[in-house]
C-alpha cells in the first residue's frame, strides 16, 4: 500500500517543474498591471534563471547521459526522456521571453520616452557618428579580435561571455573565408545612451551592436561577409550535482575520460545568422541542433537588470519599500536585555535586518560575551557581520565561524573573507567533508552575574544584509536555555566532536530532520484516521523529496487537509483522485523574493509551528546540515499564523496549480483582492509607527515619591 | 562566592569528554556543555601496550582543542582523568609527562576501584533520586569495555562490591574468536556470564532483597534517554517494560535495529550484549525497577569537585561506603567485628591525639582506620603467615573508593604491623611507618583480643602519649608486650607511649 503512493506517475519531473516556475516569473514581466520596469527585472530574473539552470541542470542530466546512466527519476523518466522533454519547454520559454520584450515591452518603453536602438543600420547620421566615436575612444581599445585560420586554431570561447563571430575573407586573396571572432567585453556597460534627437526621450543601444556595426576596423586587411553575435553555455559546473544519487558519481569517475569537462551544451544566435556561419560554430563548438537556439532580439536579457536602474524612470518603477524597524528591539537598546524578556521574531524584509548585525556588533564589544558561534553561507560583498565577527576576534572573544565554500558560484568570494577572519584571529572551519551546511545559526555565549548564559538566533536565510532586502525570511532570537544547549551542540557537532545524545528543540538534517519531518506529517494522519482531524500548512522554496511526497499523500488519503505555499520547484501533483484531493499548492511570486520556510501542524488542536533552513527536498534532508527550530511562544506562533494565512489568502501574486500540472493565477471573483507582501509592507510601518507614537506621547509623568 | 566555572575531561578508551560545569551554592554544578570525541586509544593499548604515534597527536591535538574551549569559557578549575586505555599502556608516566607538556593539561591515572567510586558518586550526583531509590535495597551495575562493577546497597550504605571480568568489549571479543552468529549471542553470553553471576550470588548477594538496580553504561542509557523506551519517569524503566525492549531488539535484523533507534550500526553487537547482561542480572536479582541516570564519568568528577569545595550539601556519606566495604571484607574473612571496633577506636583515638605530631590529614585517617578492620584477614588463610597472607588477600580485594596506591598503603600497614618494618619500602614509605606505628600500638594494648580496652584516652604530654585505660581488668600481659610494640613507635614519633590503669571502683 505504502509504496502505492510512490507511483512515479503521481510525481512531476522536477526539471520541468522548474520550467514551469521561470514561466511564473515571466507571467510577472507579462503582467500589465506591474509598472513597466519592475516588468524588465522580472524579465531579467527569467534570464539569469535559464541561465544557471542551464550551468546545472542540464548539464548534471547531459553527464548521465553520456555516462550511460539510466536511472529513472522520481516521475519515472530516464536522463535522455527528460533532456528531450526539456529541450522543447525551454525553446518555448526562451521564445516567450523574446515575444514578451519585442511584442509588449519594447513598444511599452517607446511610449514612455525610452528608445531602444534593436540594430545599428536604425541609427541616424549624427548617431552612427556618436557610436563610431564612443567605439574607436572606448572600445577598440578592450577588444581583441581572433581570426581563425590553418596556422591559428579556434579559440576557446569563455563560458557565458557574449562574442560577436564573423566570416572574413583576404582582400587580396582568393575569395575564401575565414572565421572570425571577437568578444564583447563585459567590463564595459552593456546600454550605451545615446544623445537623442527628439524632446524627452532618452535612447540607447547595445554595445554589440556597435560593434557589429564597426567590426571591418578589427580585421583591416579582410572583407567582413557577415557578422552576428553569439553566445554559449558551457558544462562549467565540475561538481556533480548533489540531488543526484550517489552512484552516478561512482559512474562518472569510472567513466571519466569519456567525460568532456566543458563542453558546450547551448548555443544562442542570432535569429537569421548567416548559414555557413553557423556551421561552423556548429561544428568548432560540437553542439548539436538542439542545443541551438535562434534569438530573435538581443542575446543574454540579464541586460535588463541594468536598465532596470537607469535614472529619469522612477515612475515606472515601485517605490521603494524600507525595511521597518523591529517594535520590540528599540535602537539603542541593549538587545540581550531585550532578549530575555522574551523570544523576538523578525521578519524581513518587511522588518530591518539590522537587529542581526546589531546582535554580533552588540556581542562583539560586550565585556560579558565569551564566544560568538556563526554558520555562514553566502555572505555579501562587504558584510557589517565579517567586520563585526573580526571585532570580536581582535577583543579576546573565541569566535568561531564556519563558512560553507560549496556554496553554488560564491567560492571565491567566501574564500576571499574567509582568510579575512582567520587573520583577525577567528576559528575558522571550512564546511564539513561531503555535507554542505545551509544551516543560518548564532549563538552568543555571554557569562552573567547568575551564570552562563546563550542567546540564540535561528532564522531561514542567510547571514546577507543585502539579499535580507530582498527575500522573504523569518528568524528568531531567543535565550531559551533548552535551544541554548542544542545551539551549542550544533557547533560541537560542527567543530567534529560527536553528535549530542539527546536534542531539547531542534532536528538537525542530514542526521534526524527528515524523519521528524515524516513523523509530523504521519501524526496529522493518525489524528485524521482517529476522527481529530488534521491540517498542514507548509511553506518553502521546493518541494521534490520523494518520500515526504508520498508521506503527504497518505495523509491527504486519509483525509488531512495540506495547503502548500511552494515557491519553485513542486514534484507533488495535485487532484489525483483518492491520493491528493485534499492537498492545495500555491506558489507566490511577488517583488520579494519568497524564501522563509514555516511549517504548521494541527497536531489535534495542540499546534506546532517550526521555522527552519531546510526545503523538503533530498538534497536538503541528506546532504546538508539544516535545522528545523520549533516557535513556542504563543504570539509568535500567531505572528507566523498570520505570515501563512496572508500568503493563502492572497489574490494578486499567487498561483495555483491545477490537476492538470498547470498554474494559474487566483480566481478573484467573490473574493476580497489581497495582496500578502503589501498587506506585510503596511503592517510592518505601522506597527513601526505605533510604537514609535507611543513612546513620543506628550503627557508628563510626575514622580510620586521622593526620597 | 559566586558562580565558578569548572571542566570534568574524561580520557577514556574510545571517548575523550570533556563538561564543562558552573559550580554554585544556589544551583550546584549545572552542566553548560558537554564535547565529546571518538578517539579510540583502547585498541593500540590492549593490543600492544603503548600508544601509538598517530593516535597520541590526535590525542594531544584534542586535549589542545579542550583547552582553548576551557579558556573561551572562562574555566577557573579542571580535573581530568585517564582510565584504562593509559592506565595499561606501559610507558604511561611518559604518555602523560608528553600531554602535559604539549597541552597543558595535567591528567591523572584512575585505578578502576577510584573510576568506580566516581562512577558512583556521578550517579549519586543526581542527589534526590539517589536517595530516594536508595530506601529500597538497590544495586548499581557499572558496565565498561573491560569488567563490569556489582555494588549492593542495603540501608543506604555501600554493602558489597564486585568487579567481574565481564565488560562487553571483552565479552565481544570472546564471541568474535569463536565466530558466532548474533542469533546465538544470547545464548552465549548468557553461558559466559551465569557461572560468575552465581558465585556473586552465592558470596554477596545471598538473601538480600535488591529492587532497583542502577545502570550506568554507554549503550543502554542513551537510548533510553533519546527514545524514552519504556520510561515511565526521566530515566526509569520498569522491568517489563525493558523485556519487551529487548525481546525487539533480538527479532529484528541489526540493521533495522540501527536504522529505528538511530545509532551506528557497529554499535549494535554491544548494544546486544549489554542489554543481555542486564537481563541476567535482573534475574539474578529479580529486581523490579531500572533506573537509567545517564551520567558518566565527568560528572562524579564535578561531583568530587562539588564535594571537596564545599559548594553542594553532600547528604550521602561516601567514607561510610568505603568502610563499611571493607567490614564486609573483614567479615568475609571471620575477622571479629568486636576486635574490629575496639582496635578501629584505639588507633583513632591515638591518631587524632597526634595529630601535631605526624601531620598527616583526614585521608589517612581513612586508611589506618581501614587499615585496622582489616589487620588480621590473613589468618584466615594461615595464623603462621598473617603478615603476609594479609598483604596478599588486601593486594587482590578492591576495595572501592580506594586508589590502587592506598590499598598498598593499607596492605603494607596491616603487614608491618605483624612482621618487621621493611625501610626500603619504595611507595610512600613515611605514611607506611606513621601508620604502622599507631597501629602497633593500638594492637599492642589489645593483645589478648578480650577487648579489655573499652574506654581509653590519650594525651600528649612531655614528649610523651599517656594513654589511660578505664579498666578494672588486670592488663599485666599489656603492660608487658608494650614495650616492644612501643619502641616502633618512638622510633618514628620521638614520642613515647606510656599505659596508665584508671581503675574506678
Amino acid at each position: 500500500m505504502a509504496d502505492n503512493f510512490k507511483n512515479p506517475e503521481y510525481y512531476t519531473n522536477r526539471e520541468m517543474s522548474w520550467v514551469l516556475f521561470d514561466n511564473r516569473v515571466l507571467s510577472e514581466a507579462k503582467d500589465k498591471k506591474i509598472p513597466l520596469f519592475e516588468r524588465l527585472k522580472f524579465l531579467s530574473i527569467t534570464s539569469s534563471n535559464l541561465d544557471e539552470f542551464f550551468m546545472v541542470r542540464v548539464a548534471s542530466l547531459k553527464d548521465m547521459v553520456n555516462a550511460g546512466y539510466t536511472k529513472k527519476d522520481i516521475s519515472g523518466k530516464t536522463p535522455i526522456e527528460q533532456l528531450a522533454m526539456l529541450d522543447e519547454a525551454t525553446h518555448e520559454l526562451v521564445k516567450s521571453q523574446y515575444s514578451t520584450y519585442k511584442k509588449s515591452l519594447l513598444p511599452q518603453l517607446l511610449q514612455n520616452g525610452l528608445r531602444v536602438i534593436e540594430h545599428h543600420e536604425q541609427l541616424s547620421e549624427d548617431e552612427q557618428k556618436f557610436v563610431d566615436r564612443y567605439f574607436m575612444d572606448n572600445v577598440y581599445p578592450v577588444l581583441t579580435p581572433m581570426a581563425v585560420d590553418s596556422s591559428r586554431p579556434f579559440p576557446l570561447i569563455r563560458n557565458k561571455s557574449l562574442n560577436i563571430g564573423a566570416l572574413v575573407s583576404k582582400k587580396s586573396g582568393d575569395k575564401t573565408f575565414e572565421f572570425a571572432t571577437v568578444q564583447v567585453p563585459s567590463v564595459l556597460p552593456r546600454i550605451i545612451p545615446i544623445p537623442s534627437e527628439k524632446e524627452g526621450e532618452k535612447a540607447v543601444i547595445l554595445l554589440e551592436e556597435i560593434i557589429e556595426r564597426n567590426i571591418d576596423k578589427l580585421f583591416l586587411n579582410y572583407d567582413i561577409i557577415c557578422a552576428h553575435p553569439f553566445r554559449i553555455m558551457r558544462n562549467a559546473d565540475l561538481t556533480i550535482e548533489e540531488d543526484e544519487a550517489e552512484d552516478l558519481l561512482k559512474e562518472i569517475e569510472r567513466q571519466l575520460k569519456k567525460r568532456q569537462w566543458g563542453e558546450v551544451i547551448r548555443l544562442e544566435v542570432e535569429d537569421g545568422i548567416d548559414k555557413k556561419l553557423l556551421k561552423i560554430l556548429k561544428s568548432e563548438l560540437m553542439i548539436n541542433e538542439e542545443g541551438i537556439y535562434r534569438i530573435d532580439g538581443p542575446l543574454d536579457l540579464t541586460f535588463l537588470m541594468k536598465m532596470y536602474g537607469m535614472e529619469g524612470f522612477d515612475h515606472l518603477k515601485t517605490p521603494k519599500y524600507t525595511p521597518q524597524p523591529v517594535p520590540e528591539l528599540p535602537a539603542g537598546e541593549d538587545i540581550f536585555a531585550q532578549i530575555r524578556k522574551g523570544d523576538i521574531l523578525l521578519h524581513h524584509p518587511y522588518q530591518t535586518f539590522t537587529p542581526v548585525v546589531d546582535f554580533i556588533r552588540q556581542a562583539a564589544k560586550d565585556k560579558d560575551v565569551l564566544a560568538i558561534k556563526q554558520t555562514l553561507y553566502r555572505v555579501s560583498g562587504n558584510s557589517p557581520i565579517i567586520a563585526a565577527l573580526a571585532q570580536a576576534a581582535e577583543n579576546g572573544k573565541q569566535v568561531t565561524v564556519l563558512v560553507e565554500l560549496k556554496a553554488r558560484f560564491d567560492e571565491e568570494n567566501n574564500i576571499v573573507w574567509a582568510r579575512k577572519l582567520e587573520k583577525a584571529g577567528c576559528h575558522v572551519i571550512y564546511g564539513l567533508v561531503g555535507l554542505k551546511t545551509h544551516s543560518k545559526i548564532t549563538l552568543i555565549v555571554r557569562k552573567e552575574e547568575d551564570g552562563i548564559r546563550r542567546y540564540v538566533h535561528l532564522g531561514t536565510g542567510n547571514y546577507n544584509d543585502a539579499t535580507a532586502k530582498l527575500y522573504t525570511d523569518v528568524g528568531m532570537l531567543t535565550c531559551s536555555e533548552a535551544i541554548g544547549e542544542d545551539a551549542t551542540a550544533v557547533f560541537n557537532m560542527l567543530s567534529g566532536y560527536s553528535e549530542p545524545l539527546t536534542w531539547n528543540k531542534l532536528a538537525v538534517a542530514p542526521l534526524w530532520l527528515k524523519k521528524k519531518f515524516i513523523y509530523l506529517i504521519e501524526r496529522e494522519e493518525k489524528y485524521a484516521l482517529e476522527g481529530k482531524g488534521g491540517h498542514i500548512i507548509a511553506k518553502m522554496n521546493s518541494l521534490c523529496d520523494r518520500d515526504v511526497i508520498a508521506a503527504l499523500y497518505k495523509a491527504s488519503a486519509a483525509g488531512v487537509k495540506i495547503e502548500l505555499i511552494v515557491r519553485g520547484i513542486c514534484c507533488l501533483k495535485v487532484g489525483i483522485p483518492g491520493i491528493s484531493e485534499n492537498i492545495s499548492v500555491r506558489s507566490i511570486v511577488g517583488n520579494f523574493l519568497e524564501h522563509s520556510r514555516i511549517f504548521y501542524f494541527e497536531n489535534a488542536g495542540k499546534s506546532e509551528i517550526y521555522c527552519g533552513s531546510a526545503d523538503w527536498m533530498p538534497r536538503n534532508l541528506e546532504r546538508r546540515v539544516e535545522i528545523l527550530f520549533p516557535v513556542e511562544n504563543e504570539g509568535l506562533k500567531e505572528k507566523l499564523m498570520h505570515i501563512l494565512e496572508g500568503q493563502l489568502k492572497d489574490t494578486e501574486k499567487a498561483h495555483l496549480l491545477n490537476a492538470e500540472g498547470v498554474y494559474e493565477k487566483v480566481d478573484r471573483r467573490g473574493k476580497v483582492l489581497y495582496n500578502s507582501q503589501d498587506t506585510f509592507c503596511e503592517e510592518a510601518i505601522l506597527a513601526a509607527k505605533e510604537k514609535k507614537e507611543n513612546e513620543n506621547h506628550r503627557i508628563f509623568v510626575p514622580e510620586t515619591h521622593h526620597e | 562566592m559566586a558562580v565558578r566555572t569548572f571542566a570534568a575531561i574524561d580520557v577514556g578508551s574510545y571517548e575523550l569528554s570533556m563538561k564543562i560545569f558552573e559550580a554554585s551554592p544556589k544551583n550546584g554544578m549545572r552542566e553548560v556543555d558537554h564535547i565529546r570525541y571518538r578517539l579510540d586509544l583502547g585498541t593500540d593499548t590492549y593490543a600492544t601496550g603503548k600508544i601509538g604515534y598517530e593516535k597520541m597527536e590526535e590525542l594531544c591535538r584534542v586535549l589542545r582543542e579542550f583547552s582553548e574551549i576551557m579558556k573561551a569559557y572562562k574555566v577557573e578549575d579542571y580535573k581530568a582523568y585517564a582510565t584504562s586505555a593509559i592506565r595499561e599502556t606501559s610507558n604511561s608516566r611518559i604518555v602523560l609527562d608528553q600531554i602535559r607538556l604539549k597541552t597543558g593539561i595535567e591528567i591523572a591515572i584512575l585505578s578502576n576501584s577510584e573510576q568506580r567510586f566516581l562512577d558512583y558518586k556521578s550517579v549519586a550526583s543526581k542527589r534526590e533520586e539517589f536517595k530516594h531509590i536508595l530506601e529500597n535495597g538497590t544495586a548499581i551495575v557499572d558496565i565498561g569495555g573491560g569488567s563490569i562493577q556489582l555494588s549492593l546497597f542495603v540501608k543506604d550504605t555501600l554493602a558489597a562490591t564486585q568487579n567481574l571480568r565481564l565488560g562487553v568489549l571483552r565479552l565481544q571479543e570472546r564471541m568474535n574468536h569463536l565466530d558466532v552468529k548474533p542469533a546465538q549471542y544470547e545464548e552465549l553470553v548468557d553461558e559466559f556470564i551465569s557461572a560468575q553471576l552465581a558465585v556473586f550470588k552465592k558470596l554477596y548477594l545471598k538473601d538480600r532483597e535488591i529492587q532497583n538496580i542502577i545502570i550506568v553504561d554507554d549503550y543502554l542509557s542513551p537510548l533510553v534517554k533519546k527514545h524514552r523506551i519504556g520510561v515511565t519517569k526521566e530515566g526509569y524503566v520498569t522491568v517489563d517494560a525493558y523485556e519487551k525492549f529487548t525481546e525487539m531488539l533480538h527479532k529484528k535484523a541489526s540493521f533495522d535495529v540501527a536504522k529505528d533507534l538511530d545509532i551506528p550500526e557497529e554499535n549494535i553487537p554491544l548494544l546486544y550484549i549489554s542489554s543481555v547482561l542486564v537481563r541476567r542480572i535482573i534475574h539474578l536479582m529479580d529486581a523490579k525497577l531500572l533506573w537509567l541516570p545517564g551520567v558518566t564519568l565527568c560528572d562524579g568528577i564535578a561531583y568530587e569537585y562539588a564535594e571537596k569545595n564545599k559548594i553542594m550539601v553532600i547528604d550521602h556519606d561516601f567514607e561510610q561506603d568505603i568502610v563499611a566495604c571493607a567490614q564486609n571484607i573483614s567479615k568475609r574473612y571471620m575477622g571479629s567485628r568486636k576486635r574490629s571496633e575496639t582496635l578501629e577506636k584505639i588507633t583513632l583515638t591515638i591518631f587524632d591525639s597526634m595529630k601535631k605530631v605526624h601531620g598527616l590529614g583526614k585521608r589517612e585517617r581513612l586508611l589506618l582506620r581501614i587499615a585496622a578492620i582489616l589487620h588480621d584477614c590473613g589468618k584466615f588463610i594461615s595464623m603462621m603467615n598473617l603478615a603476609e597472607c594479609s598483604y596478599n588477600i588486601i593486594m587482590s580485594t578492591e576495595i572501592i573508593g580506594l586508589s590502587h596506591m592506598e590499598r598498598e598503603i593499607v596492605a603494607n600497614v596491616v603487614k608491618y604491623n605483624h612482621a618487621d618494618f621493611d625501610y626500603s619500602e619504595s611507595i610512600d614509605y613515611l605514611t607506611i611507618a606513621k601508620l604502622t606505628a599507631i597501629l602497633r600500638v593500638a594492637n599492642g594494648l589489645d593483645r589478648s583480643h578480650k577487648q579489655k580496652f573499652q574506654d581509653v584516652k590519650t594525651v600528649l604530654k612531655d614528649g610523651n602519649l599517656i594513654i589511660t585505660v578505664d579498666t578494672n581488668e588486670d592488663i599485666t600481659l599489656e603492660k608487658g608486650m608494650f614495650k616492644e610494640k612501643a619502641a616502633f613507635f618512638e622510633e618514628v614519633f620521638s614520642v613515647c607511649p606510656v599505659i596508665k590503669q584508671k581503675k574506678t571502683f
